[in-house]
C-alpha cells in the first residue's frame, strides 16, 4: 500500500455456506465443482416462481458457540447466527490467543442486511389483533393484546448491527465496532474501512465478515416481487449462470464469511500464518450503472495498490447472473482491462447471491484457490454473451499470478474493489 | 500527512422545525417536539406519544418529489436535509466541483415495513392444526398485497443511494446502522475518508423513522420507552431523577464534511472544524450499557486524543443524555472520569430532552445542534429538569439555554448492543 507504514494482512477464514461449513469443506466444493443451489427445503416454497436456493442444511449454530453462551443464540436471527459462527472458525483458524489480544485493540466489522421476522412469532399478536377486514390490522386490539403477546426481546433479534455486536461480547472485543448496511457491496466496504482502521493505528487485529439470509417467506416473497430472480427452477444446479448468455436471473443464497484482518507487525509476531495482504481499496458511486463508476473504484483500487491492470492474475467478479448487471459489470471490467484475457470468476455460480455476506465468503475463494495454486471454474458457463466480452473461466486451471481483484456492488450503483496479494 | 476536515454546510428536518435555524433557536427556547402520535392509533399501546416532524411536504425542497413516492419517512427526510446541507455549502449544481470526490456516508434507518399486510397476512396464514403459519398461503397472500416499489424502498441501501443519484454524488458510498450511534459513526468515518485524501466533499449524517406500529412496539417491549402518557411533553427528562425511558423522535441531519484545502480554495464558508472522533464497543451485554463505562470512558477518550485537545479546552457537552435510568447514570460516571474535576465546569445538555430520540438520527441533528452552538454563543438546556439525581451531579444546563462562547464541543452518542462514538466539532482557526 502506497504511502502507509502499516500493512494489513489477512490470518483467518470463517465460512458458512451451501457449499460448506468452514474453510476446508468450502474449498472441497470449490475446487471439484459441487454447487449448493437445490430446491429451497427450508419452508414450502411451492407458492413461489423461484423455489431454489444456497441454502445451508446441515447448520446448528450450538457446535460453535461455548456452552455459557448457547442462551444468546435465542436473541440471533438466523443471519446472525451464521454470523457468530463464520466468526469463531476464523477466530480457529487465525490460531489466535485472545488472551494474548489487548481487547481495545480488537475490532469489528460486519456487512448486515434487513432481517426479517419470523412469522411464528407473530401468530399471536396478529391472531388477536385482526378483526376480519382485509388488509387491515385494528391497532387498538394490537396496542391491547397483541404487542403483550410478542417476545420481549423480539427487535433485538433482527436489529442489523447485533451481528458485530454479538461477535464482540463473544470475544471481548472493544475496539471499534461498526455495521455497514450496503445490500450486496456491504461486506467489502467493511473490510475497506477495518483496513483503514488498522493502517491509522487504531486497532491491531479486526474480525470483518457480512452476512445474510434470505431463504424464508417473507424475505423470499420480497425478492420475488423484485423481479431479479432466476426462474430456472429446474435443474437447480443451472440457474445461476454469471455472465452466460442463457442467464435469466440471479438467484439467492445464505451464509456467512469472515475474515481475520490484522497488522502484518502484529501477526509476524505472533507467528501467524498469513494468507494475502490488503493492497489497495476503492469505492465510488456508478450513476446511471454506466460502468464508468465501477471502473474508477477498480482504478483507485489498483492505484493504492500501484499495480497496473496487467500485474493483476484473476478477477473475482460480482457476477448476480442478472441480465442487465451482468453486462454493466463487464463494462466497467473492460474499461479497465480492455482486451486483455484476465481471467473472471464468478463464485456466486456455485452458491447464489449471499447479500451482504457475499464479498468476503468469495475473498475467500481466491485466497484458497491461490493457497492450492488452482483457479476454480466458473458454473455453467457455456455460451459468450456478446454484452458480457470478458475472459470468464469457464473451466478450473492453474493459478500462480499472486495479485488478485476483488469487485462488488449493488444494483442502485454503490460501487467498491479491492487488490490483494497472496503472501509469499 | 491528513487532511483537515471542515463543515461547509448543514441541513435537518426534525420534530422542533425543517430548517437549522428553526432547529437550534427552538432549542434555546426550550421548546417540546413531543405530543401523542398521530401517525397510527396508539391509544392502546403503553407509550401513546413522540416527537414526530410535522407538516413535512418534501416538495418544498425537491422539484420532483414523485420520485420518493414509495419511499419511507428515512429517505424522504433525508432528501430535503441533504438539499438544504448541498445548498447550504454552495454544492448543487456546481460544475466546478469534481462529482466523483464527493461521497455520501449515512448513518440511515429502513423504510418502514408494511405493518397491515404482512399483520393481516401472518393471521389469514396461520394453520391451527399444523399451529403455524403455512408459508403457501403466507407468500402467495404476498404477491398479491406486497407493493414491490414500497418492499424494495425498505431496504437499507437505498437512502444512500438515492441522494447520490439525485445530487450527482459518485464518490465512495456507505451506511452504517448501529443503532442510536448510527450517524454519528457516519460522520467520524466520513471524516477519515477525507482525512486520508479518498474524497474532497462528503454527504453526511443520517435520518430515521421509527414511529410506526413495529417501531413503537419493539421498544415497548423492551420497555425502553417513556409512559408519562398524561404529560408527553413532560416525558423526556435526561439526568432528571424521575426519567423513566425515551422517547421516540424521527427526522434527519445532514452535514457536508470537506478537506479545508478544496473549502477554501472555492471561498466556502466554513461553520467549523471536525477535530476529533473515537469509537470504541462495550462488548459487555446486548441490553445493557456496561455499569462502570468502560467503552464510554475510552471512546471519549479517544475523541480527545484524535482532536489533540486538553479536557480543560472542551467548553460544552452535547450529551447522549436518553432520559433512560441507565444511560444517564452511565454517561455520567464516565464523562467525571474522562474530565477529572474539571467535568463539574462544563456544561452538558440533552438535545432529546425536545428533540426526543431520532434514533440512527440522533447524532447528526446533535452534532448541528453544537456547531449552533460553538457559533452563536449559546448552550441550549435540558428541559425538564426538575428534580437532581445524586447519581447525576454535573451541570446540565437546567431548563434554560445559558449565553457562553466554547470553542470546542463535544458529542456522544452510544448505540443500542454496545457501540460508542464520540465527536469533537472545534471553532475553525486557521
Amino acid at each position: 500500500m502506497v504511502g502507509s507504514p502499516r500493512r494489513v494482512v489477512l490470518t483467518g477464514i470463517g465460512i458458512t455456506s451451501s457449499i460448506g461449513l468452514g474453510a476446508a469443506a468450502f474449498w472441497n466444493s470449490l475446487s471439484q465443482g459441487r454447487t449448493g443451489i437445490k430446491p429451497i427445503t427450508a419452508f414450502d416454497a411451492s407458492g413461489l416462481t423461484t423455489r431454489i436456493g444456497g441454502q445451508i442444511t446441515d447448520f446448528d449454530a450450538k457446535n460453535y458457540l461455548d456452552k455459557k453462551d448457547r442462551k444468546s443464540l435465542r436473541i440471533m436471527a438466523r443471519p446472525i447466527q451464521l454470523a457468530v459462527a463464520a466468526a469463531q472458525l476464523a477466530l480457529d483458524d487465525s490460531q489466535i490467543d485472545k488472551n494474548k489480544l489487548d481487547p481495545t485493540r480488537f475490532g469489528v466489522e460486519f456487512g448486515a442486511g434487513l432481517m426479517p421476522t419470523e412469522l411464528d412469532e407473530l401468530v399471536a399478536a396478529s391472531r388477536a389483533s385482526t378483526n376480519g377486514q382485509s388488509g387491515k390490522v385494528d391497532l387498538k386490539l394490537w396496542g391491547e393484546h397483541g404487542l403483550a403477546a410478542i417476545p420481549p426481546l423480539w427487535m433485538l433479534k433482527y436489529l442489523p448491527n447485533m451481528h458485530a455486536c454479538h461477535v464482540s461480547i463473544l470475544h471481548n472485543a472493544q475496539g471499534p465496532n461498526n455495521s455497514i448496511t450496503e445490500s450486496d457491496v456491504a461486506g467489502l466496504l467493511a473490510l475497506g474501512e477495518a483496513a483503514r482502521i488498522l493502517r491509522r493505528d487504531q486497532a491491531d487485529f479486526f474480525l470483518v465478515g457480512g452476512a445474510d439470509g434470505k431463504i424464508n417467506p417473507l424475505s423470499m416473497v420480497r425478492q420475488c416481487l423484485f423481479g431479479h430472480l432466476s426462474q430456472r427452477n429446474d435443474p437447480a444446479a443451472q440457474a445461476c449462470r454469471p455472465f452466460d448468455r442463457h442467464r435469466d436471473g440471479t438467484v439467492i443464497g445464505e451464509g456467512s464469511g469472515v475474515l481475520a484482518v490484522e497488522d502484518l507487525g502484529h501477526a509476524q509476531k505472533r507467528g501467524a500464518s498469513i494468507y494475502g495482504e490488503i493492497m489497495g481499496f476503492g469505492a465510488a458511486f456508478d450513476r446511471g450503472c454506466t460502468g464508468r463508476g465501477l471502473a474508477r473504484a477498480i482504478r483507485a483500487a489498483l492505484a493504492q495498490a500501484n499495480a497496473k491492470p496487467d500485474d493483476i492474475g484473476h478477477v473475482n467478479a460480482h457476477g448476480l447472473s442478472s441480465i442487465h448487471a451482468d453486462a454493466w459489470e463487464a463494462r466497467g471490467i473492460r474499461e479497465v482491462f480492455g482486451d486483455r484475457k484476465t481471467p473472471v470468476w464468478a463464485g456466486k455460480s456455485y452458491f447464489g447471491n449471499m447479500g451482504s455476506g457475499g464479498p468476503l465468503v468469495e475473498i475467500a475463494g481466491s485466497l484458497l484457490a491461490l493457497k492450492h495454486g488452482l483457479l476454480p471454474a466458473t458454473l455453467n458457463y457455456e455460451e459468450v454473451d456478446p454484452l458480457c466480452p470478458i475472459s470468464v473461466n469457464r473451466t478450473s486451471q492453474p493459478l500462480t499470478n499472486p495479485l488478485f481483484l476483488k469487485i462488488s456492488f449493488t444494483e442502485m450503483g454503490q460501487c467498491a474493489a479491492v487488490v490483494c496479494r497472496k503472501w509469499e | 500527512m491528513k487532511h483537515r476536515v471542515v463543515i461547509t454546510g448543514m441541513g435537518a428536518v426534525t420534530p422542533l422545525g425543517h430548517s437549522v435555524a428553526e432547529l437550534y433557536q427552538n432549542q434555546l427556547e426550550g421548546k417540546s417536539g413531543v405530543a401523542p402520535i398521530t401517525l397510527f392509533d396508539a391509544s392502546k399501546f403503553p407509550t401513546k406519544f413522540a416527537a414526530e416532524v410535522k407538516n413535512f411536504n418534501l416538495g418544498r425542497w425537491i422539484k420532483n418529489p414523485e420520485r420518493w413516492a414509495d419511499s419511507g419517512a428515512n429517505s424522504r427526510f433525508a432528501a430535503a436535509a441533504a438539499q438544504q446541507a448541498l445548498q447550504d455549502a454552495g454544492l448543487l449544481e456546481n460544475p466546478k466541483i469534481d462529482r466523483t470526490r464527493c461521497g455520501v456516508y449515512l448513518g440511515s434507518g429502513e423504510g418502514i415495513q408494511d405493518f397491515h399486510n404482512m399483520v393481516y397476512l401472518i393471521a389469514q396464514s396461520y394453520q391451527s392444526e399444523k399451529n403455524a403459519v403455512d408459508t403457501v398461503a403466507f407468500t402467495a397472500g404476498g404477491y398479491e398485497r406486497f407493493h414491490p416499489g414500497r418492499e424494495f424502498e425498505q431496504e437499507l441501501h437505498t437512502t444512500p443511494g438515492h441522494l447520490a443519484d439525485y445530487f450527482d454524488l459518485e464518490g465512495p458510498n456507505y451506511n452504517c446502522l448501529t443503532a442510536c450511534a448510527a450517524s454519528s459513526q457516519a460522520l467520524g468515518e466520513a471524516c477519515e475518508l477525507i482525512r486520508l485524501g479518498e474524497a474532497d466533499c462528503m454527504l453526511s449524517g443520517g435520518a430515521h423513522s421509527m414511529i410506526h406500529p413495529f417501531g413503537v412496539t419493539g421498544f415497548n417491549l423492551l420497555t425502553a420507552l417513556s409512559t408519562h402518557n398524561d404529560a408527553p411533553a413532560a416525558a423526556s427528562r435526561p439526568f432528571d431523577l424521575n426519567r423513566d425511558g425515551f422517547v421516540l423522535g424521527e427526522g434527519a441531519g445532514m452535514l457536508v464534511l470537506e478537506e479545508l484545502g478544496h473549502a477554501k480554495k472555492r471561498g466556502a464558508t466554513i461553520y467549523a472544524e471536525l477535530t476529533g472522533y473515537g469509537s470504541t464497543a462495550d462488548a459487555f451485554r446486548i441490553t445493557d450499557s456496561h455499569p462502570d463505562g468502560r467503552g464510554a470512558i475510552a471512546c471519549i477518550a479517544g475523541a480527545l486524543a484524535d482532536s489533540g485537545l486538553k479536557p480543560s479546552d472542551l467548553g460544552y457537552i452535547n450529551a447522549h443524555g436518553t432520559s433512560t435510568q441507565v444511560n444517564d447514570k452511565v454517561e455520567t460516571i464516565s464523562i467525571k472520569k474522562v474530565f477529572g474535576d474539571h467535568a463539574y465546569n462544563i456544561p452538558i445538555s440533552s438535545s432529546k430532552s425536545m428533540l426526543g430520540h431520532l434514533i440512527a438520527a440522533a447524532g447528526a441533528v446533535e452534532l448541528i445542534t453544537c456547531v449552533m452552538t460553538l457559533r452563536n454563543g449559546v448552550v441550549p438546556p435540558t428541559i425538564n429538569y426538575d428534580t437532581p439525581d445524586p447519581e447525576c451531579d454535573l451541570d446540565y444546563v437546567p431548563n434554560q439555554a445559558r449565553v457562553k462562547k466554547v470553542d470546542h464541543v463535544l458529542s456522544n452518542s452510544f448505540g443500542f448492543g454496545g457501540q460508542n462514538v464520540s465527536l469533537i466539532v472545534s471553532r475553525f482557526k486557521d
